[in-house]
């Protein structure tokens, strides 16, 4: 099994953190992994703005880059819809890219299992808001959406269960959009920042120590919104309490072999 | 008549008259009370669809029934509407086909005119705002009254409706007092709905027994039987159409389902998904003119076909306007149903409105997050989401996004392209980022750090922290 | 297309209960009687004022004695005729009539142009009184359509409680423009 790990742009320029981490739960598990050089990025940013032609070129060179592996394993619930949903379209490589990328919790819990997580022996004594990203939850089935009425499913909430000393903070809405939204979040600043801020104080109404997600893209926009209002809501991606990274705000971590 | 300082509610236009999605929500959540309330308010009506929706068991399945007689419907559209001519025909009503907005309004007007009707009383259609019919009527001497509650409410306010479903969702119960007291009379400072509603009961039902023509629109159109369905729940449908000599049912030619028990699934997902509730009050069906009476149905295409001919968009023609992707849509409850320029707001509203005119509405298929929680509760599963990501495409190529945004993303797509030049654009910019002052710093960063703290910039990125650590020294 | 919507077997006791449900959520009033005891039961309802919440609140009208009756169903006295103006039944005060079928999941209730008599009086009444044998009660809409044609007659409608509006804040009004009551007398039969 060839296991490739992608740290989108923004994660592996903005919170190598969160990269570091999800690679050493996967080494911990016992799956060997590689991180390719090549690409860098998607070409979502530039394609959910309008611009896919822009992003073809970055698609391709992602297609190019991971053609040749079982797993894709992307540090982005976003992307990975991006990447299944567009990469269908660039012939071979792409298609085959597009079925075998996954997001990294669904990875753990559809290729390795919950039980091997568990073994991981993570730890945390936090109250956690889980916030899945809006294209994981309705993109890959990460968790049922609120709409459907299908029976309640949550692979986030699966795995992170394992956590010995981590609890769920209870939401109002449970799956309400941060705001981010790519461009979005630039284009729409003023609905966007005040759609992050709904979201803290629904994630602080449910008594919640820490924001825990599966998306780093809205964790970015949550901790700018909330860092500009004079917050301090610690916030992890899955893979960093899966680490043990999350004791300390692992989103400040210089990214430095601790 | 308003908050003090309250914007009038027109959307914003830019330079070029084209709607400026963005700005007429900034200044929407300008009013940050008004925003939290109008938000619950919506919320509140997309719970009462989660709970009216638990309650039927084979809802998902409903869904894709719905989707699937739709479907199969706008695949041989002609067909379909053919046979409905043929038997409604047959059944003494008079069907008429207007191609646009302006021919349908003056085959209303023909109507009314023949009869020599001068007072109308109005049940709820969007497509009759669609055609601008009330401005064209008022200025042709028809007396034009709008009889459900909100769409009366926004009239006497000289307002249009703020959403398809709930047309005075944007107003508060003082402002509809304030409205009432002023043209209705009623004491100054009341502001209980029941006190209001029985005003209005009141005021209307005088011009109910009054009018000389109804006009409805049509929820559902019976290709097999000939007959129409309209839905609502204040029975303004029924007392407008039980009255007057004269009914005429404006309908877009996308609203017809194949026979009558089709019905059994779209009535079954109406009133769930728009109010939660399990049914409207009167879901009235219309086969045939009252005796003495005379039924019009106005077939109109205006812009449907061309929505029918488009690839990625007919799927919007299977929306049967319930409006749970607007209440849901977390845009719309905090940008307010006049950002968006258009008759209809929302993720429906921004996949159909730019079909019109891409290069006004080109702002609209970028109100959105892309979350997608607009096309997972629409009971007819049209994938909105997908097409907002297509409109995008559309308006870029076209050229409808400003030339620095298009240079910008375009630059940004080649460096995305190439991690080495990312490396050295994100190397800049953290050089700068350390040395500036974190204010200035915001300032630089533009519309994001308008909002937003600034990230951190880490020492190191991912790629460089592996190369050290994972494969030693290069 | 076949719709597949299979219907459950479900009791007649439990869909009874269903339908009373769903028109209670509807706002409609449930009583049950016997055909025997229709005149009374109905002469009862008019003596007692009609409606006494949402816009009834305010109007008068809807609280004195109903003394313009249409009634449709036989046994059940009227006090006016069809008439063959519909505007003659603008100050009616109630309706007599008998349905064809109810709804359990919606508490819907299908009555054509026939069984109104005037279609007018659904809308023009103040309080409406529709007679439902329990046995006419069907699971769903699938069932409904598949039981009655709706292409029949001129006009048919499926009602569900009395007329009402959300227009104001969201705040549930009963009596828009229609019926501001519904009683629903349910025929041991
Ligand atoms: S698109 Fe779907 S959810 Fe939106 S109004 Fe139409 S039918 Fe309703």
């Amino acid at each position: 099994m060839r296991v490739a790990l992608f740290a989108p742009c923004f994660v592996d320029h903005l919170v190598p953190s969160a990269a570091i981490a999800a690679l050493r739960v996967l080494e911990r598990l016992g799956i060997v992994v590689d991180v390719p050089d090549g690409a860098a990025c998607c070409g979502q940013p530039v394609a959910n703005a309008g611009f896919a032609s822009a992003g073809a070129a970055a698609l391709e060179r992602f297609a190019d880059t991971f053609a040749s592996y079982d797993h894709v394993v992307v540090l982005s619930g976003s992307c990975a819809v991006h990447v299944r949903g567009h990469a269908t379209g660039i012939g071979d490589a792409g298609i085959r890219v597009a079925q075998r990328t996954t997001e990294f919790c669904a990875f753990l819990h559809d290729v390795v299992g919950v039980e091997r997580v568990r073994m991981l022996g993570a730890t945390l004594r936090a109250r956690v808001a889980l916030h899945i990203g809006c294209h994981a939850l309705r993109g890959l089935d990460l968790a049922r959406p609120s709409e459907l009425q299908l029976r309640p499913s949550n692979k986030v909430r699966a795995v992170l269960a394992t956590v010995e000393g981590l609890s769920f903070a209870a939401l109002a809405r449970p799956d309400e959009c941060c705001g981010f939204g790519g461009s979005f979040s630039i284009g729409e600043g003023a609905v966007s920042a005040r759609m992050g801020r709904d979201r803290l104080a629904d994630v602080q109404a449910g008594g919640a120590t820490a924001l825990v997600t599966t998306d780093l893209s809205c964790a970015i926009h949550l901790r700018g919104v909330d860092r500009a209002a004079g917050g301090a809501l610690p916030m992890w991606h899955v893979a960093e309490v899966l680490a043990g990274m999350a004791a300390c705000d692992a989103l400040d971590a210089s990214g430095g072999e601790r | 008549m308003r908050d003090r300082g309250e914007p009038r509610p027109l959307p914003v236009l830019d330079a070029t008259g084209a709607v400026d999605h963005a700005a007429g929500a900034e200044r929407f959540v300008a009013n940050e009370a008004r925003t939290t309330w109008h938000d619950a308010s919506l919320w509140f009506v997309r719970e009462k669809r989660d709970r009216a929706a638990s309650t039927v068991e084979d809802w998902e399945a409903l869904r894709d029934a719905a989707s699937a007689i739709k479907t199969h419907t706008l695949s041989r559209l002609d067909e379909y509407l053919a046979q409905f001519e043929q038997r409604a025909t047959a059944r003494g009503i008079t069907v008429h086909w207007a191609r646009d907005a302006a021919e349908h309004n003056e085959i209303v007007l023909g109507i009314l005119s023949a009869r020599g009707a001068r007072r109308l009383v109005k049940s709820k259609s969007m497509l009759t705002e669609e055609c601008g019919l009330n401005d064209y009527l008022i200025g042709r001497g028809i007396d034009v009254v709008d009889t459900d509650l909100g769409e009366r409410i926004v009239q006497l306010r000289n307002e249009p409706p703020s959403h398809i479903v709930m047309p005075a969702i944007h107003l508060k119960k003082e402002e509809i007092g304030e409205t009432f007291h002023e043209h209705l009379g009623t004491p100054a400072g009341d502001d209980d709905p029941d006190a209001l509603t029985a005003a209005a009961r009141v005021h209307l039902r005088a011009r109910f027994l009054a009018a000389d023509a109804a006009l409805t629109g049509v929820n559902f159109a019976i290709a097999e039987t000939g007959g129409i369905v309209v839905c609502t729940n204040e029975g303004n449908a029924d007392l407008g159409t039980a009255l007057a000599p004269v009914h005429i049912a404006s309908m877009g030619i996308e609203k017809l389902v194949p026979r009558a028990a089709d019905l059994g699934v779209f009535l079954r997902l109406l009133a769930r998904s728009a109010t939660g509730q399990a049914s409207t009050v009167y879901a009235s069906h219309m086969h045939a003119a009252r005796p003495g009476q005379a039924l019009h149905v106005v077939l109109v295409d205006n812009g449907r076909s061309a929505q029918l001919g488009r690839a990625d968009f007919w799927g919007s023609l299977k929306c049967i306007r319930c409006a749970a992707c607007i209440n849901t849509c977390p845009v719309y409850r905090r940008s307010g149903g006049y950002s968006y320029g258009s008759t209809v707001p929302g993720p429906i509203g921004s996949v159909l409105t730019p079909g019109f005119d891409l290069q006004k509405y080109a702002s609209l298929p970028f109100a959105s997050t892309l979350c997608g929680s607009c096309a997972a509760v629409c009971p007819v599963r049209v994938d909105l989401d997908v097409q907002l990501y297509k409109w995008r495409q559309l308006a870029v190529d076209a050229g409808y996004v400003s030339p620095v945004k298009g240079w910008l993303m375009r630059r940004l797509g080649a460096v995305l392209a190439d991690p080495a030049l990312l490396q050295l654009t994100v190397g800049i910019a953290g050089a700068i980022l350390r040395v500036v002052p974190r204010p200035l710093a915001r300032r630089l960063a533009g519309a994001w750090g308008r909002w937003r703290e600034l990230p951190e910039m880490p020492a190191q990125s991912f790629r460089a922290w592996y190369r050290a650590n994972r494969r030693g020294p290069d | 297309m076949p719709l597949g919507f299979a219907q459950r077997i479900v009791s007649r006791d439990d869909l009874v209960a269903r339908f009373i449900d769903s028109a209670a959520g509807a706002a409609a009033r449930v009583v049950h009687g016997t055909r025997a005891e229709l005149a009374t039961l109905v002469a009862g309802f008019s003596g007692d004022g009609l409606a006494s919440d949402g816009v009834a609140r305010f109007d008068r009208e809807a609280q004195r004695v109903a003394s313009r009756c249409l009634s449709m169903v036989p046994g059940v006295p009227g006090t006016v005729a069809v008439p063959d103006d519909p505007h003659a039944l603008a100050d009616l005060d109630l309706l007599v009539c008998e349905g064809v079928l109810g709804v359990a999941e919606n508490g819907g209730i299908w009555l054509p142009a026939s069984r109104l008599g005037e279609r007018s009086a659904l809308v023009l009444a103040r309080h409406v009184v529709v007679v439902l044998a329990r046995s006419s009660i069907v699971a769903d809409l699938h069932a409904a359509y598949a039981a009655v044609d709706v292409s029949a007659e001129s006009f048919g409608v499926f009602l569900a409680g009395p007329s009402k509006t959300a227009d104001i804040e969201q705040s549930l009004v009963i009596g828009a423009h229609g019926a501001m009551g519904v009683t629903v007398v349910l025929l041991d039969e």
